[in-house]
């Protein structure tokens, strides 16, 4: 007998899910009756339009489809196997990039709506491609339409905080090297480090100078290495990072450690300036988040690898601008839905508060979207105090993930959670029943151009994003099962 | 004095845990009213049209509690706050942080934890009630739907998937249930026995469950289904998911069906459905006098007449009625146009005061549901009268009296205290669910009501609808009764025919 059968009811005992009012329950235990009982929350906020709309994709009558359809983009994301392939000039990779076109973290925004931190990147990256030679030159150029705007996500790319991508920039590439989305290509730039970076808004000389040195001795380098080398398998590499205490967000020490151990004979082989060698050494291992820069873009493309599928609720991009946050679905590959940019909360440097911190910002959410960054804290136990957290906390936010998640990733398993996978595949319906947000972590920058990273903790997307999308997808999955001759179409790129 | 609205963002709470903040800032000196509420829209709106206002009202989400009060100065207001602050010690934010460890907060994960189960117990607002069931369809479990307020589109739509799925839906507004021994909602601790019930009205379950219980016959299972099981929209699918059910259960040699205001056709479709029952089947529509039997399905005048042709036919003897039968045991009196000279029936179980109806209209006592809400100190409408003080009318932001009987105290107080009124007739329902010691309240009112009246007597019948087993002790509740010089009936029919009697001056004893 089956535990869900009638019949089971009638044969006994009674094997209980309790909820509301604990008094309806009392009969039942006092007959000595297991009872679970659920701690019950409104699903949807208790919107009734929205519940309405869950409850259409939950229980209705495409409810199955749309698991099917998340079964189906889970399976794809976990077969994909992204490789470093190579180290290649921004516009001479990436698709659509142009010489009047910069590329930025998050949903689309205006030069009007920029925050402080992405505005100071544009005209860092003004005066790096020569186009300004003062700052003030720099943001009359870009206020004037000098430059096109675009986000990273509309041409494969992501990138961390302000995620400014010019086009002289160099740019790692990456190639999905396995699964039916096999040869899918992924861009990110390199990091740069902490302190005064471009990311952060800073747009100081030594920013430009550092800038140039990747350009010119950073980039060629990697670029001749990774030719000697061959492609770099980085779903390998990130697994051994999170057995190492990395969760590919805000750690990539291990990560960063296993790179540089795997590339420096080549580098050193592929470098006949000996000096140039070592400067590009002490670069990488210098910069404890040197990996960031690879763990985004391979996250991009295994979600690139669940795009595409009709009806699934999956969430295929977190991404923000420092104004809004933006997400999209696999159902709607293009399709920004978007709420405001939260503050996050965190550990601040020394001589900044709450105050100086601009709203949540940059591509880098893309790692807790593939399954990493926030939903492997449990990894991670070293930065839980980034978040005020004990090392419990940690194993308790992983597992709060695997809450709204459709699975795990085998691949990438977690020693303190015996071995289990990562939560992966954030599924829109399951934030909405169970009101929990997707945890991600992150750095802090300073709502200023130009001073940089002031901290680091925890944020929250905005419950708009995931609202929005609910009513989309609802509409979508209504429209294809009133025409299931024509798979459900999906507009591309409208900010909603 | 100042209209306030205090807001808590994110802190759902249910209704019960609602009600006992608002009382208790109620409860305050200086705080005239106060309520507490989610900040659905439905509730906003009752705020707004009861005077309150601003901007954090205007705000408000379903999942952001409420208070509204009004106070009579700052201090009250302070006491308030602090008053609500201390209520809510403890109660984080909802559903935001992700760091602490918490019991399943979906039915998914619930049936995760305990793979095993078999039934999911619903009592949620009315709002995400059908949501919440319709989860527990997706997970292949059955549901026990105590919610009201649940749409009928939705009931329609749930019942006719779990008819699809061959799984039941017990509900909304589904009061009792016993399964395999085990209560669901209010029930009374009953033995295990060969009658099977299916049942549209709770409490008709429960008299039913109670009269058997004492004639020791038990009870092999009581699926409710719901009050609006039987309507011509739901048509009875429920209805016909249980009884074929018990036709095919072992445990069960003969059945009963309870319901109230059943729709001809579905009526009609019941009765070709229990006629090839293979077993022998028993009708009670509550309220109503007894159909005539056909085909071997017999329809009962009463629920006491049920359970004597149930018990019957469990011991053997065969069932068999015969209309002169019924439940008369008194002459029919002459009707009363004593307008000095009336009866108020003051009922918790709706499909008791719908007996009491039938039983005192057959005895020639017309009585009358007030059109419009009882208030305490209010005049009565004149004539006898029958209130179900369960109705929504009096229910709206408060329990239901079998949980808390200040309510239906209040009005026993003004209706005993009324000298026109000279016989009071009540219910009582015990078990589990209930009031843990209602009767000593119950007679607290009838004593403060009796010094009200000057030395004019006040006769009070009650029925006790209660178990040898139910926590507050049947006998002990009766006895409580017995002492205050209650007439003690065990059941609503035959109380409101000793009522009656007295009503008639057919019957004398006990008038003090």
């Amino acid at each position: 007998m089956t535990a869900g059968t009638v019949r089971s009811l009638l044969d006994g005992p009674l094997r209980l899910v309790h909820l509301g009012l604990p008094a309806v329950a009392q009969a039942a235990a006092a007959a000595g009756a297991r009872v679970t009982h659920v701690d019950f929350l409104p699903p949807a906020g208790g919107d009734p339009r929205r519940l309405s709309d869950l409850s259409e994709l939950l229980s209705g009558p495409s409810a199955r489809a749309v698991d099917a359809a998340n079964a189906r983009a889970l399976a794809r994301l976990l077969a994909s196997r992204p490789h470093l392939v190579a180290v290649a000039v921004a516009r001479d990779v990436i698709p659509g990039m142009a010489d009047d076109l910069f590329l930025h973290a998050g949903p689309p925004v205006t030069w009007e709506r920029m925050c402080g931190p992405l505005r100071g990147a544009v005209v860092g990256g003004l005066l790096y491609e020569g186009r300004a030679s003062t700052a003030e030159e720099a943001a009359r150029l870009a206020a004037a339409g000098a430059v096109r705007f675009d986000p990273c996500h509309h041409h494969d790319a992501v990138g961390p905080m302000a995620g400014l991508v010019t086009p002289s920039m160099p740019v790692f590439v990456l190639e999905d090297r396995a699964g039916e989305r096999a040869g899918t290509r992924t861009y990110c730039t390199l990091n740069e480090g902490l302190g005064k970076v471009l990311r952060y808004g800073a747009f100081s000389d030594e920013v430009l100078a550092r800038l140039a040195f990747m350009r010119d001795t950073l980039g060629p380098v990697l670029a001749a290495a990774l030719e000697r080398h061959g492609p770099v398998d980085l779903k390998h590499l990130m697994a051994q990072a999170l057995q190492m205490g990395d969760e590919g967000h805000n750690r990539n020490r291990a990560a960063t450690s296993l790179l540089f151990r795997e590339l420096a004979p080549s580098i050193v082989r592929a470098t006949e300036d000996r000096e140039k060698a070592a400067r590009v050494l002490e670069f990488v291992n210098g910069n404890d988040h040197f990996f960031l820069n690879l763990s985004m873009p391979m996250g991009k493309c295994m979600l690139k690898a669940a795009e595409g599928e009709p009806l699934s609720s999956l969430v295929t991009v977190m991404a923000r601008n420092g104004a809004d946050f933006g997400i999209q679905l696999a159902s709607m590959p293009g399709r920004w839905f978007t709420g405001p940019a939260q503050q996050v909360r965190g550990l601040y440097f020394p001589g900044f508060t709450e105050a100086d911190a601009n709203p949540d910002i940059g591509d880098s959410a893309i790692t807790e979207t593939a399954g990493i960054g926030g939903f492997a804290m449990a990894a991670a136990p070293a930065i839980v105090q980034f978040v005020g957290g004990t090392a419990a906390d940690a194993l308790a936010t992983t597992r709060a993930m695997g809450r709204i998640t459709a699975g795990t990733n085998p691949g990438f398993a977690i020693p303190a959670l015996g071995f289990s996978g990562t939560p992966t595949g954030i599924d829109l319906r399951l934030v909405e029943e169970t009101n929990l947000l997707p945890a991600i972590n992150t750095g802090i920058a300073h709502r200023e151009p130009g001073v940089g990273q002031v901290g680091a903790g925890l944020v929250n997307p905005p419950r708009e994003a995931f609202h929005a999308a609910l009513a989309a997808l609802a509409e979508h999955v209504r429209t294809a099962a009133a025409d299931p001759a024509e798979p459900a179409r999906a507009p591309a790129r409208t900010d909603p | 004095m100042s209209a306030v609205v205090l807001v808590r963002e994110g802190c759902y709470q249910d209704s019960a845990r609602l009600m006992q903040v608002g009382r208790e800032i109620a409860a305050l000196p200086g705080v005239v009213e106060a309520v507490a509420m989610m900040g659905t829209g439905a509730n906003r709106r009752l705020l707004y049209d009861a005077g309150f206002a601003g901007a954090a009202l205007d705000r408000a989400t379903p999942m952001d509690m409420v208070v509204a009060l009004r106070a009579e100065d700052d201090a009250a207001l302070g006491r308030a706050r602090e008053a609500l602050d201390r209520a809510l010690a403890g109660t984080g934010p909802a559903g935001v942080e992700a760091t602490s460890e918490r019991r399943p907060a979906t039915v998914a994960e619930a049936i995760a934890a305990d793979p095993a189960t078999n039934l999911v117990s619903v009592a949620v607002p009315g709002p995400y009630a059908a949501f919440v069931a319709h989860r527990a369809l997706d997970a292949g479990r059955s549901v026990f739907l105590f919610s009201d307020n649940v749409p009928l589109e939705d009931e329609v739509a749930l019942k006719r998937r779990a008819r699809d799925l061959g799984l039941l839906v017990m509900g909304p507004d589904c009061g009792t249930a016993i399964l395999s021994g085990t209560g669901l909602g209010f029930a009374n601790r009953v033995d295990r026995g060969p009658v099977g019930i299916v049942g549209a009205s709770g409490t008709g379950i429960q008299e039913l469950c109670c009269i058997l219980d004492r004639e020791g016959v038990g009870v092999s299972h009581a699926i409710g289904v719901g009050s609006r099981d039987l309507s011509e929209v739901v048509g009875g699918a429920m209805s016909e998911s249980g009884l074929a059910l018990l036709a095919a259960d072992p445990a069960t040699r003969c059945v009963a069906l309870v319901a109230k205001h059943p729709a001809a056709a579905v009526a009609e479709r019941l009765h070709g459905l229990l006629a090839r029952l293979g077993k022998p089947a028993v009708v009670r529509y509550l309220g109503e006098p007894a159909r005539p039997s056909a085909d071997g399905v017999l329809y009962a005048g009463s629920l006491d007449e049920a359970a004597e042709l149930l018990s019957a036919s469990v011991r053997g003897g065969g069932m068999a009625r015969s209309d002169d039968r019924a439940t008369v045991r008194m002459k029919v009196g002459r009707p009363s146009r004593d307008t000095e000279q009336r009866l108020v029936g003051l009922f918790g179980g709706g499909s008791l005061a719908a007996e009491a109806r039938c039983v005192l209209a057959a005895r020639g006592v017309e009585t009358t549901s007030p059109g419009e809400r009882l208030g305490p100190g209010a005049p009565l409408p004149p004539g006898h009268l029958v209130v179900d003080t369960g109705d929504d009318a009096y229910t709206v932001g408060r329990p239901h009296p079998m949980v808390d009987q200040t309510g239906r105290c209040d009005l026993i107080l003004s209706a005993g205290s009324d000298p026109t009124v000279t016989v009071l007739l009540l219910d009582l329902v015990l078990g589990d669910g209930a009031h843990p010691d209602p009767a000593p309240e119950l007679v607290r009112a009838v004593e403060d009501a009796r010094a009200a009246r000057d030395g004019r007597a006040l006769a009070v019948v009650v029925s006790v609808c209660g178990s040898r087993r139910d926590p507050q002790g049947t006998g002990r509740q009766e006895r409580l009764f017995q002492d205050a010089g209650f007439l003690v009936e065990p059941t609503a029919a035959r109380a409101a025919d000793a009522a009656a009697a007295l009503l008639l001056g057919i019957r004398k004893e006990v008038v003090r």
